[in-house]
Order: structure tokens, then C-alpha cells, then sequence
């Protein structure tokens, strides 16, 4: 997808207003992005006009039950773009949906500073690193999570801390370049690891072709 | 580990030392006056019954041999009230003389009179120079030793030619040997008591502390939150109001600050505070050279006035004298202290200094005049200024309160059924040692010299089979009564009646079987002997019972002599000789097993129960002392000064910067608070504490958590936290908080969008925690109005690991 076509989203939320803010804060977006389809329940995103839509923004909270680990597994597995957008904001939840292979995991408190750039990186195939994931993969202790430098878990960790990359790059001696590639080789490393999904192949194939990591890295 | 004795209390009734505890101490004195007082009234008695015995013509020789002896005992019988006013070796050489003078009766009286009357004395001298020497067996064994020589010595003298009777010599060895063995069998268990009520008195005494310092803590803790803390929340919101009541308020604080809680007295460490001057940071930093004689304990008052000038003072160096070094001393003088600051800077000439300067006039002088002391400042332009304090002490009679430390403490709960129980174990084990070494005695007498004496004399008896038949019940009433104690059970009320009963009739078949000539002689090997097994029975009820005993046992051992024709004087003196060294002391005995049953062991527990009690008074006052400084050092770098400068009108609360300082401290404040809060993870509870305190300040505060919580020690908490309050203080609008468990990090990090800073900020927070050692890293990175400020700690390697 080039850098300028226009994104169709469906956003997958029970509560109203969070549905109208999503909207507001996409057609603040330069790029040009368009909800075909908004609604409480997962069938939008399976059904037309939701069907086609290149990203798909998923609460994970959905009426009574528990987190819809099954249907984020679903529509990964049928090729979907997935960013997680929940109100909750503990590290297991995160690490369950990048492994199931969704594009990124964003919780409600950062929705107005990051959902519009994460839902253009995932309809991109690009990595996308949102701080409260940035926290949960600095702190992560898994027997099988991927091997990360001293600096990048440094990273991610002042990322979460302050929120600002030009912060996080001031205090490194770097720059937010260079803040941005330690993030995104994250997300790749994680990408390469746990449940095998065609997002996350293709994820780590883009950022190979882009140069964002080596071959050797992985 | 204790140090009641230096410190002392008020009536200083009770002396505690390292050694013997309460139980082993009590049976070693009751065993020594046991030993003088057994041995003087034998001295006494059979030295009475050996005149009666002599011939007429002797009796003023028996006499000069007798009187020495008797004035000897009465001297050792006085030094029991007085311990310390002889020296030992004149008590041993007085001890020696008693067995030697009345030896002295066998060759010089002569008789078979004097030979049973210093047997007798001789027979029971060995046994109680074992227990009056029982703490130097080697000074006992050796009078043993001199008593044996004494009598071979007599015997060989008063019937030269004859080889010396060994029977007798080997019957005192046993009899040695067997008082030895009895003191150890019953000092081991006396041990093994003290030292099972050491170890649950200890644990006791960790609970009592524990509870007292947390009683001591909330009461601290809620003295701060109505006062100081109070005080600083208010200045940090208000603004354009009446002001007038701030100063004398915060003067009050600072003293309520400062007073040790649980002191009456309210009495503070001179020393601990004047360790808390803070030295000033960077350019106006001084080095001070302190050389403290502590504790210092003086009313909070002056304490405090002496602290506050000190700390002044310092800054004036910093500010005037123009050198970076003073001397802090502090010693006592009499019943006071004096505090002296000196530097070699350039000195000033004191008529000089404007009326308006408040620093040496308000707050040196004039703070210690008000407080009823004294402070001096002596200076010359370029010969440097010295400071001193004085504070005379309190005047008049309540002088004698402020020196005790102990007065004020609280005192641990006394429970009465705790007392109760560890006298009645006391008594078990005692009674059981007791028992024990009563047994040993019966077997030990009965297989060697009693059946020695029935063997040898087999033809004498009138029926010897009768005899024999006797000692065999004997040795059955000691074996069971052995395999009820060795078991550790008592000797259940059927089997002590039957076994009595059995003893008794013993005693009769004895007396009827034996010529009546013979009665108490060498042939009669039970006479000496059941009254031990009787003891042994009847070993847990008072000696009346004993007495009894011993009594029926005579009586039958006198109508067996009285039914064959009245003896004469001369033989009923020997018998009556023979029943006071046999009866009198079984007797004696059982009286003293009274004593320790139902005099000492109650002593005992009333003495371990009130050295508990002082060595937990002692604890919680020196760990209350301890936390008290702990908890005020934390404090005495930030607040205090902030609160001497709102009590002294130096810090104006209408100044935005003084509003800010205050909601910092206010944060900090919460934050101490917060410490004592029983919650799992205390670090993200003390930094809520401080993001409360924003909130109520109209602040926008974003607090978020990652990785798994572990241990951290309190003065690391301290250090991580105290970021959090300084940036949040002086936020004005948004912040955000995190929290970062690593397996190898503790990361606590504050970003503010919008700090009022100023260059003081960075100091403050290092100052804040610059008296421990903890190895905290704080980080801080400004980007325009934005600062982000991390306190980061390295934890121990063994935590944190995730094996889920």
C-alpha cells in the first residue's frame, strides 16, 4: 500500500462514545482514513462492508465475557490487521495478543496520541511500538521471549517511562531515529517468536525488505 | 547483649550479670546456707551430746575444744548475710579449723563417745562443705579430704597400734561423691529450666517489643499528620489569607517533631540530633568536624534550641566566616550538656552587628534564653568564632525524672498467667532433679555400705533370713520408684502408699530382728538407710509428711531398744548421736527440698520474670531511641528547616516558591506515613501517597505499573520515592508516574509536562536521603517546561526471577 492511499478501518467496540471519538480523531488524520463500518459486535468485521476493510480495531472487552482472545485469533488467522485497543493495561494481556498476531496493542488512555498512527502502520505491514506495550515488553520474563540487547530493553523501558521519544533520545545521547529503529526491532524480534501467523511472517518479511533488520538479527 | 546494669532503674533492687541465671543462681544460695547451717547445728548438737558422753573430768578440755569451733560457725553463719565482708580463704581456714578442733575431741577425750560423735560431725562436715563450696569443688573436695585425714589421724592417735578403720573412711567417700553427684543431677536441671525460660521468655519479649514499636510508630506517626503535616498542607493550598497564627503553629510542630514519643519527659538524644545538622550542599557546604560524648539525653525543649542555633550557626559559618570547616563538640556537665561550634574563619566583632540581624540575637541566643539556657558567641575579627551552648539541667526536684530513660517507657503488658506457668515448670524440674538425686543416694547407700554392713553381720542378727528378706523389699521399692522417674512420670498415689507402707514395715522387721545393744550400730544397715527411700516417696509434699515419716521410724527403732530394758546415759547418748547424723540429716534434707520447692522456684520466677521485664524495657527503649532517629534524620534535611523558617517568620507563606516547598514536604510527609501501611507491595502504596497529595492539588496524575513487585528495603523506598514527591510537588498540571520491575531493576520514574523548577530541586532531592548508604541512582532530563526525573536500584541478584 503506498504511503498516501487512503485506509478503511471497521472498529469493533460496545461502548458509543468511544466509537465517535475513534472517528474524530480519524478525520483529524492527514492521511486520509475511513470507518466503513462501526459496531458492539465481531460479526461487523466478517460481514460487508466491514469485511474489506484493511484494518480492523478491536476491543478486547466485548459485553460480559472475558478478553476475545478466540476472535482476535480468527481474524488473524484469516489475514485481518488487528490493533487491540483495550481498556486494559496489564502486561499478560499484551504479550497474549502479540503472540497471537495482532498488529499492536494499544490501551484506551494512549487511544488519542497513538491509534491513528498504529492503525496507519498496521494497514502499512510496518511495526508499531505504543509505550504501555513498550512497558509490558521491557518488564517481560517469559521463558520464551526473544533475546533483547541491554539497550533496547533500555529503550522500551524509558519509552513507556516518558512517553516521549524526543525524552528517551535526549537522555541516550541518540535520536529519535535511532530510538524509533531500537522499537521497531523489537516488535520485529517478537514478530519472529511464538505462535506462527501470517501477520507476524509478513511483518518481519516487510521489515527485512525495508532494511529495518538483518537477516543475521533474527 | 545486656546492659541493665549499667543503666541501672530507680530502685536498682535487682543486680543482673552474665552467668548463672535466676533458678541456677537461687539453688546455688539455698544450697549454701543448707551447707553452713546443716553443718553448724550437727557442730552444735553432737558436740553437746560428746560433753554429755565425756568423762566428768574432761569436760573443761571438751569445752576449749568445743567453744572455738561453735564461735567459728557463728562467724560463717554471719557471712551468709554478708557475701562479700570475708574474704574466702578466711572462710575456708574457719571451715578447716571447725573439722579439725572437734577432731581434736578423739585423741584427746577419747571413748567410744568421741569416736561416733567425730564420725558423726566429720561423717556430715564432707557432705556440706559440698554444697557450701558448691561453686569451687576443688576447695570442697580438699576440706573432704582434711576431714578424712582428721579422723585417721584421731583414730590412729587415741588407739595406737591398731591399723586405722577403713570402713568408715571409704563410707565418707561414697557419702562425698553422692552430695556431689546429687548438686549436679539438680543444678543441670536448674539450668535446663533457666534456659527453656530464656527461650520462651525471648520470644515473648520480641512479640512485646514489636508491639510497642508499632504503638510507639502510629503515635508518631499520628502526632506528625495533626501537626507538621497539617501545617504544610495548608500553606502548600492557601494563599491570601490571614497568616498569623503560622508561626507560633510551626514552632509547636517542630517541638511535637522532635519530642521521643512514650517520654513523659519528653526528652530527646542531644547526640542523635546534633548528628542530623545538616551540612549544607555545594557552594555553602561545611565540613564539620564532630566529637559527640553520647547519649545526651535533655528535655525536647533545649534540645531543640540548641539544635535549631546549631544549625544556624553552620549556615552563618558557611555565609560569613569565609573557611568550609567548623568543630561540633557536645559533652555533659553535670546534670546538663554544652554544646560548642567553633571555626578558624575571620571572626567578627560582636558590638558591631546590626540590632535588625536576627540570626545570633533571635535565633542563638534569644531561642536558648527562652527555653531557660544559656548561649554565648565569642569572636574577634580574624581570631575565628566560637559558639557555645549550655543547657544546667533541669532545676529542682524534677531533676531526678529527666536522668532515667526508663521512667517514660511504656511498660510491656505483666501477664500474671505467663508468671504462673514458668514458677510451676520451674518447680517440675526442680522437684524432678531433686527426686532423682534422692534415688541415686538410696541405691548407691543401699548396695555398698548397706549391704556390706548385712553381709559381714549375718551371724548377729536374731533372724537373718528376715533381714535379707528386707533389704530385697527395699531394692524393689527403689527399682519401681526408678522406673516411674527415669520415665519422667511421677509415682502415681496406690504405688507411693504401698511402697510407704512397704518401707515401714522394713524399718520394723530391722529394729525387732537386731540385738537391741546393736540398735543404730554397724550391724544395723537400715537405720541410715529407708529414711532415703521415704524421701524419694514423699519428695513433692512439705517435710511435715517426711517428719512423720522419720518420726514412726524412730519411735519403732526406740520401743525395739526400750522393750529389752532401759541403756544407759552413755549408750542412749551414742544412739542419740547416731539418729542426729543419720534421721537429723535426711531431715534436714527434706526441709531443704522444701525450700527450693516452694520458696525458690517462686523466687526464681518472680526474679526471671522482672529481669524479662527489664531487658524488654530495655530493648523497646533502645529501639524506640533508634527509629526515633531514623525516622527524624529522614525528616531534619527538608522539613524541619522549612518549618523553622515558617515558625521564625524567615520563610514568608504568601511566596509561591515557600507554597511549593511546603506541598513537597507535605508529599514527603505522606510518604512516611505511608511506610507503616501493612500492604503487599509497599513501594507503589508510598508513591500513591504522594500522587494523592498532587491529586488533592488539582493535579493531573497518570500512574502506571509494569513487571512483577519484589522486596525493597525501606531506606531504598525512601530514596526512590523522594523524586516523585519533589516533581509532583511542583507540578502544575500533568505528570506521569511509572513503576518498572525488572528481574535486576527497580525503576521509579516521575515525568512532569509543566515543573515550576528551580536549580534547588536536583540538591533537595539528593539531600534527602544522603545519610544511607543505599545505592540509588536519579537520573534527570529537562526538555523545556518538561522534566523527567528516575530513581533507579539495582536488586539483589536473587529476586525477581519468573518461573511461571
Amino acid at each position: 500500500m503506498s504511503h498516501n492511499a487512503p485506509v478503511s478501518v471497521v472498529v469493533v467496540d460496545d461502548h458509543p462514545a468511544i466509537l465517535s471519538g475513534v472517528e474524530a480523531w480519524y478525520a483529524a488524520s492527514r492521511r486520509p482514513i475511513t470507518v466503513v463500518a462501526a459496531g458492539s459486535s465481531v460479526g461487523e468485521a466478517w460481514t460487508s462492508p466491514g469485511s474489506t476493510a484493511d484494518v480492523v480495531v478491536l476491543d478486547l472487552q466485548l459485553g460480559e465475557g472475558g478478553p476475545a482472545f478466540g476472535s482476535l485469533r480468527r481474524l488473524v488467522d484469516a489475514g485481518r490487521q488487528v490493533v487491540v485497543y483495550s481498556m486494559r493495561d496489564d502486561e499478560k494481556t499484551a504479550l497474549s495478543c502479540l503472540d497471537l498476531g495482532a498488529a499492536t496493542f494499544l490501551t484506551k488512555s494512549e487511544g488519542r496520541d497513538h491509534l491513528v498512527e498504529a492503525t496507519l502502520a498496521a494497514a502499512d505491514e510496518r511495526p508499531y511500538m505504543p509505550p504501555a506495550l513498550a512497558g509490558a515488553l521491557g518488564t517481560n520474563t517469559r521463558a520464551d521471549r526473544p533475546q533483547l540487547s541491554v539497550r533496547e530493553e533500555n529503550v522500551l523501558i524509558e519509552w513507556f517511562q516518558s512517553e516521549s521519544k524526543e525524552l528517551v533520545a535526549q537522555r541516550l545521547g541518540i535520536s529519535v531515529r535511532t530510538v524509533n529503529s531500537y522499537l521497531d526491532r523489537v516488535r520485529i524480534k517478537y514478530a519472529n517468536v511464538g505462535r506462527p501467523a501470517r501477520t507476524k511472517a509478513s511483518l518481519v518479511a516487510r521489515a527485512i525488505q525495508d532494511g529495518l533488520v538483518d537477516v543475521d538479527d533474527l | 547483649m545486656w546492659h541493665g546494669g549499667r543503666k541501672g532503674n530507680g530502685d536498682g533492687a535487682i543486680e543482673l550479670a552474665d552467668g548463672p541465671r535466676s533458678s541456677e543462681r537461687l539453688l546455688i544460695l539455698a544450697l549454701e546456707r543448707f551447707g553452713v547451717w546443716l553443718r553448724s547445728i550437727v557442730v552444735c548438737l553432737c558436740g553437746a551430746l560428746g560433753v554429755v558422753a565425756a568423762d566428768a573430768a574432761e569436760i573443761p578440755l571438751a569445752v576449749s575444744l568445743l567453744v572455738p569451733a561453735l564461735l567459728a560457725c557463728g562467724v560463717r553463719l554471719y557471712a551468709l548475710r554478708r557475701p562479700r565482708l570475708f574474704p574466702l580463704a578466711l572462710l575456708w581456714t574457719l571451715d578447716a579449723a571447725v573439722v579439725v578442733l572437734t577432731g581434736l575431741f578423739q585423741p584427746v577425750i577419747g571413748g567410744d563417745g568421741a569416736d561416733v560423735m567425730v564420725e558423726a560431725i566429720v561423717g556430715i562436715s564432707v557432705v556440706a562443705f559440698q554444697y557450701e563450696w558448691a561453686t569451687r569443688p576443688v576447695a570442697g573436695a580438699a576440706l573432704a579430704a582434711l576431714g578424712a585425714v582428721v579422723y585417721v589421724l584421731g583414730d590412729v592417735l587415741s588407739s595406737p597400734g591398731h591399723s586405722p578403720d577403713l570402713v568408715p573412711l571409704v563410707r565418707m567417700l561414697i557419702q562425698v561423691v553422692l552430695s556431689r553427684a546429687a548438686y549436679l543431677i539438680v543444678r543441670a536441671l536448674a539450668r535446663a529450666a533457666d534456659r527453656s525460660a530464656a527461650v520462651r521468655a525471648a520470644a515473648r519479649r520480641e512479640m512485646e517489643v514489636a508491639a510497642a514499636r508499632r504503638a510507639i510508630e502510629r503515635e508518631y506517626l499520628a502526632t506528625l499528620h495533626d501537626t507538621a503535616s497539617a501545617t504544610l498542607l495548608m500553606v502548600s493550598q492557601g494563599d491570601g489569607r490571614d497568616w498569623s497564627w503560622l508561626p507560633p503553629r510551626a514552632r509547636k510542630d517542630l517541638e511535637a517533631m522532635s519530642a521521643v514519643p512514650g517520654f513523659e519527659t519528653g526528652s530527646v538524644d542531644l547526640a542523635a540530633l546534633l548528628r542530623c545538622v545538616p551540612e549544607g550542599e555545594g557552594q555553602t557546604r561545611v565540613r564539620l568536624k564532630t566529637h559527640i560524648d553520647g547519649p545526651l539525653a535533655i528535655p525536647s525543649g533545649p534540645g531543640l534550641a540548641i539544635f535549631n542555633g546549631v544549625r544556624e550557626a553552620v549556615t552563618n559559618v558557611a555565609r560569613h566566616a569565609g573557611v568550609r570547616e567548623a568543630e561540633l563538640r557536645a559533652w555533659t556537665e553535670g546534670a546538663g550538656a554544652v554544646v560548642e561550634l567553633s571555626d578558624a574563619g575571620r571572626g567578627f566583632d560582636p558590638e558591631s552587628v546590626p540590632a535588625r540581624r536576627r540570626g545570633i540575637k533571635g535565633s542563638i541566643i534569644g531561642r536558648m534564653h527562652a527555653v531557660g539556657g544559656s548561649a554565648t558567641v565569642t569572636s574577634h575579627p580574624d581570631t575565628g568564632t566560637r559558639v557555645q551552648w549550655r543547657w544546667h539541667g533541669p532545676a529542682g526536684a524534677s531533676s531526678a525524672g529527666n536522668g532515667a530513660p526508663a521512667t517514660g517507657v511504656p511498660r510491656p503488658p505483666r501477664a500474671q498467667a505467663q508468671h504462673t506457668a514458668d514458677v510451676r515448670f520451674i518447680r517440675g524440674r526442680l522437684l524432678y532433679g531433686t527426686q532423682l538425686a534422692v534415688l541415686l543416694i538410696s541405691l548407691v547407700w543401699q548396695f555398698t555400705i548397706s549391704l556390706r554392713r548385712l553381709v559381714v553381720h549375718q551371724d548377729v542378727y536374731r533372724s537373718a533370713w528376715a533381714q535379707t528378706a528386707a533389704f530385697v523389699c527395699l531394692a524393689a521399692v527403689a527399682a519401681i520408684g526408678a522406673a516411674y522417674l527415669l520415665r519422667g512420670r511421677q509415682i502415681p498415689p496406690r504405688v507411693r502408699g504401698w511402697s510407704l507402707g512397704s518401707v515401714l514395715a522394713v524399718s520394723a522387721i530391722c529394729a525387732f530382728t537386731l540385738p537391741p545393744e546393736q540398735s543404730t550400730g554397724a550391724p544395723d544397715w537400715a537405720f541410715g538407710l529407708v529414711g532415703w527411700h521415704a524421701l524419694f516417696l514423699l519428695a513433692d509434699l512439705r517435710v511435715r509428711a517426711f517428719a512423720a515419716f522419720l518420726g514412726v521410724h524412730v519411735g519403732l527403732n526406740a520401743t525395739a531398744v526400750f522393750l529389752s530394758g532401759a541403756p544407759t546415759a552413755a549408750e542412749a547418748a551414742i544412739m542419740g548421736i547416731s539418729t542426729i547424723s543419720a534421721c537429723g540429716f535426711q531431715l534436714s534434707v527434706g526441709v531443704l527440698m522444701t525450700r527450693l520447692l516452694h520458696d525458690t522456684a517462686p523466687a526464681a520466677g518472680i526474679a526471671a520474670a522482672r529481669e524479662e521485664e527489664l531487658r524488654t524495657r530495655e530493648r523497646i527503649h533502645e529501639d524506640m531511641q533508634r527509629d526515633h532517629k531514623d525516622r527524624y534524620r529522614a525528616l531534619t534535611a527538608t522539613t524541619v528547616p522549612l518549618l523553622v523558617g515558617l515558625g521564625h517568620g524567615v520563610l514568608s507563606p504568601q511566596n509561591e516558591e515557600v507554597r511549593l516547598r511546603c506541598g513537597v514536604e507535605a508529599a514527603r510527609m505522606r510518604r512516611l506515613f505511608a511506610e507503616s501501611d501493612a500492604v503487599s507491595d509497599p513501594l507503589l502504596n508510598e508513591v500513591r501517597a504522594c500522587v494523592e497529595v498532587a491529586e488533592h492539588q488539582g493535579v493531573t496524575v497518570n500512574l502506571a505499573v509494569r513487571g512483577r513487585p519484589g522486596e525493597v528495603p525501606v531506606e531504598v523506598r525512601r530514596e526512590l520515592v523522594d523524586p516523585v514527591a519533589v516533581i509532583l510537588g511542583r507540578t502544575r498540571s500533568t505528570a506521569r508516574v511509572t513503576v518498572v520491575w525488572t528481574p535486576h531493576t527497580v525503576r521509579v520514574s516521575v515525568v512532569s509536562e509543566d515543573c515550576a523548577d528551580d536549580r534547588d530541586t536536583e540538591e533537595a532531592a539528593q539531600a534527602h536521603g544522603r545519610a544511607t548508604d543505599a545505592k540509588v541512582t536519579v537520573e534527570r532530563t529537562t526538555r523545556g517546561e518538561s522534566v523527567w526525573v528516575e530513581a533507579g536500584w539495582r536488586r539483589p541478584a536473587t529476586s525477581g526471577v519468573d518461573l511461571t
